[in-house]
């Protein structure tokens, strides 16, 4: 499983640095084979989600039998959002995932605004998010029963994005080795969970499961709900499309990847949640802090301490995957001259994208400093929910605009409809269960990248060149970050 | 060597043009001209460079490594120029600089989280943070109509915790039940009595209140003589024949020793099937089991998990003194020699040295304490384990609950020695009840305070209501968890019952001794049965006459109601660490008033709390008490007319019945100078910049 990674990350990175050695323009193509691409489906779609809070999916079905099947219908769901994805991802074999397909079907006004709010809010917060689960669950042995202070955890999870940005900056063969051992520790608490619920469930704990359908049905509402929760869990199905032209055989090797990898995910999920249920009762399980730890000291003691300790593992390696990611996104905008140029600067070093995971790292200390972060970065994950919906609108939208372009994968039009409808649930769920001012806000800070566009990326005023020329000299000097090579 | 370096030459000079070349590095800014203007063979910098910095570089083949020396760094540069530059001092030392510095910064973060970690003191549990406040589900909230209360009724009342802002709930006993005691004689343990719901509507309940604790009953001393383990017993079932404490006799003597049942009366009564008498220290619906039996003991153990198992919070450990008995089974000491054996019938007459907190007493607790422990373990999930014992002038005893340093044993025993503060109305009385339990108390523990339940008479009627508010002031300013049973957020009476008798058992002997007067349902609105019952006018207890005045409806809007008052202090108890945990020093007591500081080291918000408990107005002098500004304004008082007073600290007046709650900031504390008058369960320190409490 180690190798399936490395051998897929190195190449990704070639292909996007370019400028580290003249034989990497040869063989970056072929470098991810269908195995490499399931990995990577599965190891970047399990968060530190399903440990901690599965309850949220349950609170709002009502039950143990609807839990599960909005944990199984969410899978299906994403394997047919990604069924979209493969065909973009056929089509346009350009790099920049959403933001290509964005820019082909809608121009590049929405693309920038995409690149904005990814590069700006998303990307750091998702970071800073991260590590900051991660340093709560590293310190909550240390404070049983209360909230440790704020002070210990910003401190620890920005001492995590140090050491995260430091490890990319470093060398993209060790970020992909963390990376990898990582993912390794990730699918092996999910194995240990799910082996122990079998094994429940095989000597006879299978009361919960009795009356899993009993019980009144829960108003659609509330459904609505579960699958918004649900859905969180399995973010990340596009991943695939950013090493599109890494992908041996993409035409044959992207849908296929797909088909058995998200639905993988979706068995991993329900099988955590049926071992969940041989040992908790639904409202052990809603009264739970966060119920994989429950679980380990339900089944697993005296090693239950290894459940947390994982949990701080799979964290640590989304963490890094996120860092990962957020260095392609802005070396595209960059490219494209929708971000400054210097973030697609690469190391001349290290070949890393230096210049853009510090970039990622300055913003996810910054957003770790206001006292409730957490609050205010979950009104933007509608932003998320708005771009998966405009991405596959776009498909619908090339399939009449550009009837020319060739379509190796063509799936049925009703999936990206489906899709969109999906999505723009997701948007609107949120803002109408708990209608807030700050949505508006949100949205207010989004078209204000418009506000940058017009001078600087429509107009490319001249006084704005005279300013970053000389800051762009010093910290290529400082940093040693060049151009990349253009590799198409 | 020299044909060496001229490739060496010649491949940087190829790369550099392949690096200008290259459209990418152009589009810096946008202008596609420079590239258009290259001409096809490339072979002339002078027109790719982007800037007019670069005019130096020469076509020269043979000294193009010296030129490159004069290209200026522009933006975009390729390596090549990069090279040239970037090694120089004034970049190479911030860069350097810099990297250290990444590395600093990162060790110091983890060097700042460890310390944190380290000195940080132990958290307060839930327990801790918020009063208990006790449910007596028969008379809380009826959801059916039966005019009983239930589980349900429970469930569409959380949100009147939500305004106490109280976390913990302790309900009463609701397992199947004959309801001789109502509730207290078990006839099944793991299982719900119909009348308050069923085992679904339990778990919906311990669901819903996730953001709560819940905290339950447990009645190790006794069953009902119902339950399944006592029918089999009488008929000497052999695993369980000694579950219950038999002696012989014949039914025309019952009682093989003097001892008496709490209720009134011999405990021993003649079993005609099994032709022996057994032992019940409440009443003869309630065998007492024989703890010192391992298989009861073990049942025991099988109660407790099947309800942790569930998620229970914690358990309230009822009558824990009368558990175990002596097994020789001797006369107790009557009080008065004197009088005739035959005529012994009330638990007042005997010394009860052979039937209460028996040797093996406390080995039980911990073991409980122990299997606890063993569902403590998750974060956030702590079990808590009060135990309840009246031991009346034997402090000493009660304080045995607390557990020694090396084993622990319940978190705390309930403190009822305020139950006794209508007996006198002082300052001093109230200070020597707060008195008797600080000094008692072993070192570390936390202390608690009661000042009612379902036993004993409400406190309204006993000070009469005007003293409700500053009881209620006290409580919650104290060091330590209140406990508040249901009512007394509003100041619910104790109902007068005239016209029929008891239907508590224990009233059935002595009519005053009845506990329905403080079990009267809750008045919730003005409505039909104070909206205890929506559906019919049943109720199980009459509702006291005064619901259409105190009403949690009514009392929500009231700014200066008796509620209103209780959720203020209640938000503010929470949201003020000196009020959480901080010191305790008593300031003054006299005929009227009680008066004690809370404050916190390292922090410079104290909080002086003057009560007067007395009967006449009052004028506290405290300036002897140099750590307290001569100005004070009043946070809060039981007379929101008082809110915001500004008073000297020579003079500062309270009516009878009237508590004031003054924030004051003052540079220097108060507990370094007196520390006799001074306590704190355990010692925090507050460091303002990061704001985190420390060890000190």
């Amino acid at each position: 499983r180690g190798s399936c990674f490395l051998s897929q990350r190195k190449g990704k990175y070639r292909n996007m640095i370019g400028t580290k050695t003249k034989t990497s323009k040869m063989n970056h193509q072929n470098s991810v084979g269908l195995v490499s691409g399931i990995c990577l489906i599965v190891g970047r779609m399990i968060g530190s989600g399903i440990f901690i809070s599965p309850k949220s999916v349950l609170l709002y079905s009502g039950g143990v039998g609807p839990c599960l099947l909005i944990w199984a219908s969410c899978g299906v769901i994403a394997t047919l959002g990604a069924l979209c994805y493969a065909e973009l991802g056929t089509m346009i074999t350009k790099s920049g995932g959403d933001y290509s397909y964005i820019m082909e079907a809608f121009g590049p006004v929405v693309a920038y605004l995409f690149s904005w709010t990814t590069v700006i809010v998303l990307k750091p917060s998702a970071l800073a998010i991260l590590t900051l689960s991660l340093a709560e669950y590293a310190i909550a042995p240390f404070y049983p029963g209360c909230t440790p202070p704020v002070v210990v955890t910003k401190c620890l999870a920005a001492a995590a994005i140090m050491v995260i940005v430091s490890v990319n900056c470093y060398s993209v063969k060790l970020a992909s080795y963390v990376q990898n051992i990582f993912t390794a520790a990730k699918l092996l608490i999910i194995i240990i969970i799910t082996v122990a619920g079998i094994v429940l469930l095989a000597q006879g704990n299978t009361e919960n499961f009795l009356s899993a359908f009993e019980g009144p049905a829960p108003p659609v509402g509330e459904i609505g709900l579960a699958f918004y929760y649900g859905f969180w869990a399995y973010d990340g199905w596009n991943q695939l499309n950013f090493i599109t032209e890494e992908l041996k055989n993409p035409f044959r090797n992207l849908p296929l990847a797909i088909i058995i990898g998200i639905p993988l995910v979706a068995v991993c999920y329900v099988m955590v949640n049926v071992a969940y249920f041989t040992v908790m009762t639904t409202s052990e399980v809603l009264l739970s802090p966060a119920v994989a730890v429950t679980f380990g000291d339900k089944v697993l003691y005296p090693v239950s301490w290894i459940v947390p300790l994982f949990v701080v593992f799979s964290t640590f390696g989304s963490a890094n995957g996120s860092c990962f990611t957020a260095g392609r996104i802005s070396y595209v905008s960059g490219r494209e001259g929708h971000m400054v140029k210097i973030l697609s600067y690469i190391s001349r070093k290290y070949f890393t994208p230096s210049p853009a995971i510090i970039f990622n790292g300055i913003l996810g200390i910054f957003y770790l400093m206001p006292a409730d972060i957490n609050s205010l970065i979950n009104y933007f994950s509608f932003a998320q929910w708005m771009f998966y919906g405009l991405t596959s609108l776009g498909l619908i939208v090339m399939r009449f605009t550009r009837k020319d372009l060739h379509r190796p994968v063509k799936v049925p039009i009703v999936l990206p409809a489906l899709v969109v409808l999906v999505s723009i649930y997701l948007v609107l769920a949120p803002i109408i269960d708990k209608p807030e001012v700050e949505y508006l806000y949100c949205a207010i800070f989004i078209l204000s990248g418009l506000l940058l566009y017009y001078p600087f990326v429509h107009r490319k005023v001249k006084w704005g060149r005279t300013i970053m020329r000389p800051i762009t000299i010093y910290l290529q000097l400082l940093m040693e970050v060049v151009p990349p090579e253009k590799s198409e | 060597s020299s044909s060496g370096t001229h490739n060496e030459k010649r491949q940087a000079r190829m790369e550099l043009v392949t690096y200008i070349k290259n459209p990418d590095f152009q589009e810096w800014d946008g202008t596609k001209t420079r590239t258009q203007t290259i001409g096809p063979d490339g072979n002339d910098p002078e027109e790719g460079k982007p800037g007019p910095e670069s005019t130096a570089v020469q076509l020269d083949q043979g000294s193009v490594i010296d030129d490159y020396t004069q290209i200026k760094p522009y933006a975009g540069m390729p390596k090549e120029v990069l090279l040239l530059h970037s090694s120089k001092a004034r970049y190479r030392v911030p860069r350097e600089i810099l990297f250290w510095l990444t590395v600093a910064c990162t060790l110091a973060l983890v060097a700042v989280t460890a310390t944190v970690i380290a000195l940080s003191p132990r958290c307060l549990s839930w327990w801790q943070l918020s009063p208990v406040y006790q449910v007596y589900p028969r008379s809380f909230k009826d959801s059916d109509g039966d005019g009983v209360g239930d589980l349900k009724g429970i469930q569409e009342q959380l949100d009147h915790f939500e305004f106490l802002n109280i976390k913990s709930v302790w309900i009463g006993p609701v397992f199947r039940s004959p309801m001789k005691d109502f509730g207290y004689d078990v006839e099944d343990f793991q299982d719900i009595d119909p009348v308050f719901g069923s085992m679904q509507d339990f778990e919906k309940l311990l669901a819903e209140m996730h953001n709560l604790k819940m905290i339950m009953d447990f009645i190790p001393n006794h069953t009902s003589d119902k339950h399944r383990w006592f029918n089999l017993s009488r008929t000497r079932d052999p695993h369980y024949q000694d579950y219950y404490i038999w002696a012989d006799c014949t039914e025309a003597a019952p009682r093989p020793n003097n001892w008496v049942s709490v209720f009134g009366n011999s405990s021993w009564t003649y079993d005609p099937v099994r032709g022996q008498c057994y032992l019940h220290q409440f009443l003869k619906e309630q065998p007492d089991l024989n703890l010192r039996n391992p298989r009861v003991r073990q049942e025991m153990i099988d109660i407790l998990r099947f309800w942790l198992d569930k998620g229970v919070d914690g358990f309230r450990m009822g009558g824990v003194k009368y558990i175990l008995e002596a097994a020789h089974l001797r006369d107790e000491p009557q009080v008065d020699q004197k009088k005739p054996p035959e005529s012994i019938s009330s638990e007042w007459d005997l010394h009860h040295d052979y039937t209460t907190s028996q040797l093996g007493l406390h080995d039980l607790l911990r073991d409980w304490r122990a299997e606890m422990d063993v569902f403590s373990r998750e974060p956030g999930r702590y079990r808590l384990m009060v135990t309840e014992s009246y031991d009346h002038q034997e402090v000493e005893k009660t304080m045995m609950y607390y557990g020694s340093s090396q084993v622990k044993e319940g978190d705390f025993p309930f403190n009822f020695h305020l139950l006794d503060l209508p007996q006198n109305t002082s300052g001093l009385w109230v200070q020597h009840l707060v008195h008797l339990w600080m000094q008692n108390m072993p070192q570390g523990k936390w202390p608690n305070w009661v000042v009612g339940n379902h036993d004993n008479p409400r406190i309204s009627s006993g000070a009469g209501g005007l003293y409700v508010p500053v009881i209620n002031m006290l409580l919650l300013t104290l060091p330590g968890t209140a406990t508040t049973y249901y009512g007394e957020e509003i100041g619910m009476r104790t109902l007068h019952l005239t016209d029929t008798g008891s239907l508590d058992p224990a009233g059935r002997y002595n009519t005053s001794a009845s506990r329905d007067p403080q079990r009267s349902p809750m008045q919730w609105s003005s409505s039909t049965n104070a909206g205890f019952n929506n559906k019919t006018d049943l109720s199980w207890l009459p509702v006291h006459p005064d619901y259409t005045s105190v009403n949690v409806e009514v009392q929500k809007e009231d700014e200066g109601s008796v509620l209103s008052q209780y959720s203020f202090l209640s938000a503010l108890r929470q949201s003020e660490l000196p009020l959480q945990r901080g010191w305790f020093c008593y300031i003054q007591a006299d005929a009227n008033v009680f008066s004690y500081l809370r404050e916190l080291d390292g922090l410079d918000r104290a909080f002086l709390v003057v009560l007067n408990f007395g009967r006449e107005s009052a004028v506290t002098d405290l300036s002897s008490v140099s750590e307290i500004p001569n100005q004070l304004t009043v946070l809060f008082s039981t007379n929101h007319l008082h809110h915001g007073r500004v008073l000297q600290k020579s003079a500062i007046h309270t009516d009878p019945g009237e508590g004031l709650v003054v924030r004051f900031s003052a540079p220097k504390r108060f507990n370094p100078t007196h520390p006799s008058q001074c306590y704190v369960s355990e010692k925090a320190c507050y460091l303002r910049v990061v704001d985190i409490l420390y060890r000190c």
